[in-house]
């Protein structure tokens, strides 16, 4: 692996790293965060909107569909990564469909990385391609 | 010919004087013997017998005048709001048919904690951010004096807290409101927060532990001002959303009380309007009040549930409850969106209770329950609740609870969720522009935020003072946003496009929830109410 594959992973998993996962509190009166981690979340998604055979793609728009059901939309950060959340872990992943979308681009390719384990949690890694028009 | 224009120049001129010359003048200088002429002091005058109050604030070199004419003769109180002083005197003056020119001497405070803002009190009191967050939600029934003039220690805190947990969300303390359904409070929780509240309270002794900050005065433009405030006839009137309509005219929701109430703003005429009780025993009172695209007003009727429409012709009610299925002593509707309702003959609104969104059919009357997050983890807390809806009746709303903005599609019912940049963002209030921007307020991040909805994409800007807690924000028709809250007694104006904010200083504590800019003026208007103080308030900027 040369360095200049090597060095967006790295920059990818330090982005992802420091994207913490957020958690939500109750609506109303609350008296603090009592829900920062619900146990019933599905994986999340991550990765980069580059270019093909190029860099990244800063403030691309990047949408987590469920198929008549709704979606999860989000942009990339400046070096082109995103992470969507996720959702409920009773979505099967296999039926999330991540799309990436710029002015002046069309989507060329959509890589979803095997997933290592069988852990239903561990963040689910999909790049999106995007050649120009 | 250039002697003509001099003679024009000077009968204009003449005229001028004359005019100023009949005119109810009142100017004067502020001046204090620790800063002889001070900058940024509110001085405010009222009538004897009037609901009207109006506030100027004095310049760098210390003066102050009002407008012309906008007093007229009699005897006024006045009043000054400058933190660290309070009024020597003089404290009312008599107005005759002539300008009158006072001297109005401060003296400094012996009780500076009576006149701190609630951000204040956030900037002075020690703690961790976690510690403090809790305290956001205090400030929807009071200010924060009530919990630092305390002497409770923590145990004693924690009946009280649990007890103040199950108050309805529409409760001041003029008029305190139960909840008929127990609301789930974790004991955990209200131990650690009563801890907290313990250590920054007069439990430990007769003096805070920690040295009181306050806020800087107005400076430069932001004394560019007139603020008028028109007291309501009860003080248990908590106004919530306040807006004009195209008389110019005042119209707001009662939070606690189910009225609807008008106000004229060239007399201090005020009208109530009885809303129908649907649920007799359950808390009264309206949150979001919006208007159609006929001018007909809507209510979200809070525990009393549904919605109602008020014809702005006939001044009748028409009332929309929610089915039996779908009501219980939880029941909460706190927003209303009739905007596009000619598209499909459907009213858009929520259910607090279910954290989910509802969809008024006006045929059947009947509402129709979309769950907008039911593909998201279970066990978070959602709060649909400020809303607009889009020229085809498409739905925004903002998720209060967490950190989303959700779009309902009105022909497919598909929910999409776009996650604010910033986490534990807690959306509040919103607008939409004519050009599908929408504008709104992220309440625990303390910042404006637009959403452009053709590119789906967040811009967010701080605002300039930490712990102000935005509520709403009203984009106006020079493009300069407007936003006030419950923490800093300040109305922000600020310009997207250059950064440059401008926060006005109101004359009392004021606990603001919707804003709304009259655009009609030049300049233009902004109008809010005070829903803990019984008062609409109008902010006329002279720049």
């Amino acid at each position: 692996m040369t360095f200049n594959r090597v060095w967006p992973r790295v920059t990818l998993i330090a982005a992802v790293m420091f994207a913490v996962p957020t958690a939500s509190r109750a609506g109303g009166v609350g008296f603090g965060e009592d829900d920062a981690n619900s146990g019933d979340d599905g994986p999340s998604y991550f990765g980069f909107v580059r270019e093909v055979d190029g860099p990244g793609v800063a403030d691309a728009k990047v949408t987590a569909a469920l198929k008549d059901r709704g979606a999860l939309v989000t942009r990339t950060d400046i070096l082109g990564v995103y992470k969507i959340p996720g959702f409920g872990k009773d979505i099967n992943p296999d039926d999330v469909i991540i799309s990436c979308a710029k002015d002046g681009y069309t989507e060329a390719n959509v890589l979803r990385r095997p997933r290592d384990n069988g852990d239903t949690k561990d963040p689910i890694e999909v790049e999106c391609y995007l050649k120009r028009k | 010919m250039k002697r003509l224009l001099l003679i024009v120049a000077a009968f204009v001129f003449a005229l001028g004087q004359a005019s100023a010359g009949r005119a109810q003048t009142l100017a004067g200088l502020v001046t204090s013997a620790e800063e002889g002429a001070m900058e940024g002091v509110l001085v405010s005058a009222q009538a004897a017998g009037s609901p009207i109050t109006v506030t100027v604030v004095s310049d760098e070199h210390g003066r102050f005048r009002f407008p012309d004419g906008r007093l007229a003769p009699g005897h006024y109180a006045l009043r000054i709001r400058a933190v660290g002083y309070e009024l020597g005197g003089p404290k009312s003056v008599e107005l005759g048919t002539a300008a009158t020119d006072i001297a109005l001497e401060l003296r400094k405070t012996a009780d500076l904690a009576a006149q701190l803002t609630n951000t204040e009190w956030f900037m002075s009191m020690p703690g961790s951010p976690e510690q403090k967050r809790p305290l956001i939600e205090c400030m929807s029934c009071h200010t924060f004096e009530r919990i630092v003039r305390s002497t409770y220690d923590a145990e004693a805190f924690f009946p009280v807290l649990k007890r103040m947990a199950q108050y309805a969300n529409n409760t001041t303390q003029a008029r305190v409101q139960s909840r008929l359904a127990e609301r789930e409070v974790h004991d955990d929780l209200v131990r650690k927060l009563a801890a907290y509240l313990a250590t920054v309270n007069l439990s430990a002794g007769t003096t805070w532990p920690y040295k009181l900050q306050t806020l800087p005065r107005p400076k430069g433009r932001a004394t560019h001002v007139v603020i008028t405030e028109y007291d309501l006839p009860r003080k248990t009137i908590a106004p919530h959303d306040v807006r004009t309509d195209a008389q110019g005219d005042v119209w707001y929701s009662n939070f606690v009380e189910n009225f609807l109430g008008e106000l004229d703003p060239k007399t201090g005429a005020h009208q109530e309007y009885a809303i129908p009780v649907q649920k007799p025993g359950s808390p009264t009172g309206a949150l979001d009040l919006e208007a159609d695209g006929d001018g007909n007003l809507w209510l979200a009727m809070m525990f009393q549930t549904g919605v109602a429409k008020f014809d702005v012709k006939t001044k009748t009610f028409q009332m929309f409850p929610v089915q039996a299925a779908l009501d219980n002593n939880a029941a909460q509707q706190s927003m209303v969106m009739p905007r596009a309702w000619q598209v499909d003959g459907k009213v858009w609104s929520n259910e607090v209770a279910k954290q989910s969104i509802l969809r008024l059919d006006l045929k059947t009357g009947a509402y129709e329950l979309i769950d907008p997050f039911k593909f998201l983890p279970k066990g978070r807390q959602h709060a649909p609740y400020g809303m607009a809806a889009d020229w085809e009746n498409n739905l925004y709303f903002m998720d209060f609870a967490d950190e989303n903005i959700g779009r309902i599609d009105a022909k497919t019912g598909v929910a999409t969720i776009y996650p604010t940049p910033t986490p534990k963002s807690r959306p509040r209030r919103i607008m939409l522009d004519d050009q599908g921007r929408l504008w709104f307020t992220e309440f625990a991040a303390n910042k404006l935020g637009l959403f452009d909805t053709k590119r789906e994409s967040f811009t967010e800007w701080d605002v300039p003072t930490p712990h102000t807690y935005p509520y709403d924000v009203f984009m106006d028709k020079n493009g300069e946003l407007w936003s006030g809250g419950m923490a800093s007694d300040r109305v922000l104006r600020f310009d997207p496009q250059s950064g440059r904010a401008i926060e006005y200083l109101l004359p009392r504590p004021t606990n603001i929830r919707r804003v709304f800019v009259d655009n009609s003026t030049n300049p233009v208007t902004f109008w809010a109410g005070n829903n803990h103080g019984a008062e609409i308030l109008r902010v006329e900027p002279l720049d």
